[in-house]
């Protein structure tokens, strides 16, 4: 219980009350100028740390959607690959049927091995396919030798043209889980190769490729089969890449929520502080007054 | 004689009000002076007879002794507070947020890692994996290097405090003198009381002390261990000398203590208090607590990284086994050693495409590690960060906590010492008018001696 009121303690609560106020309208500029509510640790101690675990998941979040960037292309062009892979069978399909009843003649035979011929030699150019230098179907592999032997190239062997990797891409499709990506070479257009292969060996020697249109038939399920199984990896990336970018945003506000400085309510405190900082000086006025103005000596 | 008692009675009066009037001129040209007390002059009635006047008993100060002591503590636990609060601040300066923490390099480590899993081949890749390891070695290096200069900065204030609070003690040993001579031969030493209580004030804020009054005026003053640092005339005197407890920069920490009579050091106690105590505190505490778990951070990092970079089954872009990528003790020297992005082992074949060792370190973004009571990397640097960020924020708090009860006791002090300008003015018309009347009474006595000497004449 303060019972006299000296000079002294009046000057000292004028200075506290003055050195109070004026911490607080500093701390709400330092809040208006750099936007941020947060600018240390000791701001929020808790806060910092959920602003640090979120930062953390973003991050990691942004890898995962440039993983997904690339996936999406790796997977884009796998599909338009096959799916020229499948025209080129067809057409073989189409060659075999016309010549397989045994009403074409040798020559006519032998003429249409050298179309059969670029059709292979086609589907291995196409089995050979790089984005980026890595070949989409030998685990995205990279190199000057490609996983496929040409057909013109010594020592190739329809039955084993493939030198790829045995293993698929695994690619991150969630922070803790992989996703195959690719599917090895061999197992995708081995069949195809064969079947074309053994087409041509046939109509070449002038014979009656009776069971190629089978194996065509054989070769060209793998490949719709895969084109499924890549159509069904590019959806599950497309979710990815959805779950991702409303998992950023969430994470952005969240943030921004323990960070950011909200403009109205600090301008508001402001204005209130400022007003208090004006009658506070006002009040000092009353120093003036004293008892030296009432007597006379 | 009645007439000339009334002439002595008035000239008691006449010198007893100007000595009041003295004392009160006296408070109020001290009206700004830092430390004064008021003081009062003591009437008293001069007791012969019928009444003899009035005579000067003494000249007090009006001072509260348990609120001086009270004083002394706060001053103790205000300057322990403000110490603390000071250097919590730099310390959280260290482990900043946002894009310039270390938690943002470790992100963007595992982020460049998961970039290599995509693109195991790329040189580019590679390039910025070692460039996102090396951010991460300097930024824990960086923290570590400023948590160790802020302990020796804490060591420094300690030993630099020794030389001040062995000037206070001397101060108040010196004035203990005074004042008893002083006060033996019936001296006034009030102005001498106020100068030592001034300097008590100061050595308080430093370290904490407590006082014991003597019957001869001084005082004893004593830490918060009991050791006595003032007794009497005689102060004891602190050292500050090397002692055998390294710092983070393995430099020599400071032991301080009293010096005794055979030289050495007498300690302080694990609390000396104020100033001092909270540099030594930090020094042996919070500080040092903090680099370990840096360094923990340090080595767990290297330790795990490298043990996926080094893996028998790892290969690098050359089909070798990969060699260490961090190296270090600890926080303070913690650098990337492989500078080939080449040597990376991302693989665990030869072949191109392979990534399953890069896999392995992003998935240690996520790994619980056993050395770090099963946190992960981010997860253990943020507790880190929001403990010292907690700690700076309480040692704010302190602060307002410590100067608000410091106001609230300074308030008090001024209630029961202070000058108060109206009070002292209407004493000086109290006593001018007593003057006045002191100096009626003569001219009456004078008159009265007059007409007795008309009488005889």
């Amino acid at each position: 219980m303060i019972s006299r009121v000296t000079q002294g303690s009046f000057v000292r609560d004028l200075l506290r009350g003055l050195g109070r106020l004026e911490k607080r309208i500093a701390d709400a500029q330092g809040d208006l100028s750099s936007g941020k509510h947060v600018r240390e640790p000791s701001d929020d101690p808790s806060g910092v740390e959920r602003a640090s675990r979120l930062r953390v998941e973003s991050r990691e979040l942004a890898a995962l959607r440039e993983s997904f960037s690339f996936a999406t292309s790796v997977l884009g062009l796998q599909d338009a690959t096959l799916d020229q892979a499948e025209g080129l069978l067809s057409r073989a399909q189409e060659i075999a049927a016309q010549h397989a009843s045994g009403l074409s003649t040798t020559d006519a035979r032998q003429q249409v091995a050298i179309e059969v011929a670029d059709i292979e030699r086609a589907l291995l150019t196409l089995a050979n396919t790089s984005f980026d230098g890595r070949y989409v179907f030998a685990g995205l592999t990279s190199g000057p030798t490609p996983p496929f032997l040409q057909l013109d190239d010594p020592g190739f062997d329809p039955l084993d043209p493939y030198s790829g990797p045995s293993q698929s891409f695994a690619l991150r499709a969630a922070t803790d889980e992989t996703m195959r990506l690719t599917t090895p070479g061999d197992l995708v257009f081995g069949p195809a190769i064969a079947a074309i292969d053994e087409l041509r060996a046939t109509l070449a020697a002038g014979g009656v490729p009776a069971s190629s249109f089978e194996a065509l038939d054989q070769a060209t399920d793998v490949l719709t089969a895969e084109r499924a199984s890549i159509g069904a990896r590019a959806r599950r990336v497309e979710e990815g890449v959805v779950d991702v970018q409303s998992t950023l945003l969430r994470a952005a506000e969240r943030i921004a929520a323990i960070e950011e400085a909200e403009v109205t309510e600090v301008v508001t405190e402001l204005t209130r502080l400022q007003a208090a900082l004006q009658a506070t000086l006002e009040s000092g006025r009353v120093l003036q007054s004293s008892i030296l103005d009432h007597i006379r000596f | 004689m009645a007439i000339l008692d009334l002439l002595s009675i008035g000239r008691s009066s006449l010198l007893a009000h100007q000595r009041a009037l003295t004392t009160t001129g006296n408070n109020v040209a001290n009206v700004n002076t830092p430390g004064f007390s008021r003081q009062r002059t003591v009437l008293d009635s001069v007791a012969a007879g019928n009444g003899s006047g009035v005579r000067v008993a003494g000249v007090e100060q009006i001072v509260d002794e348990l609120l001086e002591g009270r004083a002394l503590l706060q001053a103790t636990s205000l300057g322990e507070a403000e110490a603390r609060r000071e250097l919590l601040d730099v310390a959280e300066g260290n482990l900043p947020i946002g894009t310039a923490s270390i938690g943002s390099a470790l992100s963007e480590l595992f982020a460049a890692a998961s970039a290599l899993s995509t693109h195991p081949a790329e040189i580019g890749v590679r390039s910025d994996f070692l460039a996102r390891a090396e951010t991460v070695a300097a930024r824990i290096r960086s923290a570590a290097g400023g948590i160790a200069s802020l302990q020796r900065e804490a060591d420094e204030r300690a030993a630099g405090a020794v030389p001040e609070v062995n000037r206070l003690l001397d101060r108040v040993a010196a004035l203990n003198a005074t004042i008893a001579r002083a006060q033996a031969l019936g001296e006034n030493a009030n102005e001498l009381r106020d100068q030592r209580r001034g300097a008590l004030d100061e050595l308080a804020r430093v370290i904490g002390v407590r006082t014991v009054a003597r019957e001869d005026g001084s005082v004893d003053v004593l830490a918060r261990s009991g050791i006595a640092l003032v007794t009497g005339t005689n102060a004891a005197r602190l050292e500050a000398r090397p002692g055998s407890a390294t710092g983070v920069d393995g430099r020599s920490l400071h032991e301080i203590g009293m010096v005794a009579p055979d030289g050495s050091l007498i300690p302080l106690g694990d609390d000396p208090g104020g100033e001092l105590g909270a540099h030594l505190a930090l020094r042996d505490g919070t500080l040092a607590t903090l680099s370990a778990d840096l360094d923990l951070l340090a080595t767990t990092l290297r330790d795990e990284v490298n043990a996926v970079q080094t893996d028998p089954a790892g290969r690098d872009l050359d089909g070798v086994v990969g060699t260490a990528l961090f190296a270090g003790t600890g926080a303070l020297d913690l650098e990337v050693a492989l500078t080939d992005p080449r040597g990376i082992a991302a693989a665990q074949s030869s072949s191109t495409g392979d990534n399953a060792n890069a896999l392995a370190l992003v998935a240690l973004q996520k790994t619980s590690v056993a050395a770090l009571d099963g946190a992960t990397f981010n997860d253990y640097f943020g507790s880190l960060q929001a403990r010292i960020g907690g700690l700076a924020r309480e040692a704010e708090e302190q602060v307002t906590v410590e100067r608000t009860l410091a106001d609230a006791v300074a308030a008090q002090r001024e209630n029961v010492s202070g000058v108060s300008l109206e009070e002292e003015f209407t004493d000086l018309i109290r006593f001018e008018r007593g003057f006045q009347a002191a100096a009626q009474l003569i001219a009456v006595a004078d008159r009265l001696l007059d007409e007795l000497l008309v009488l005889r004449r």
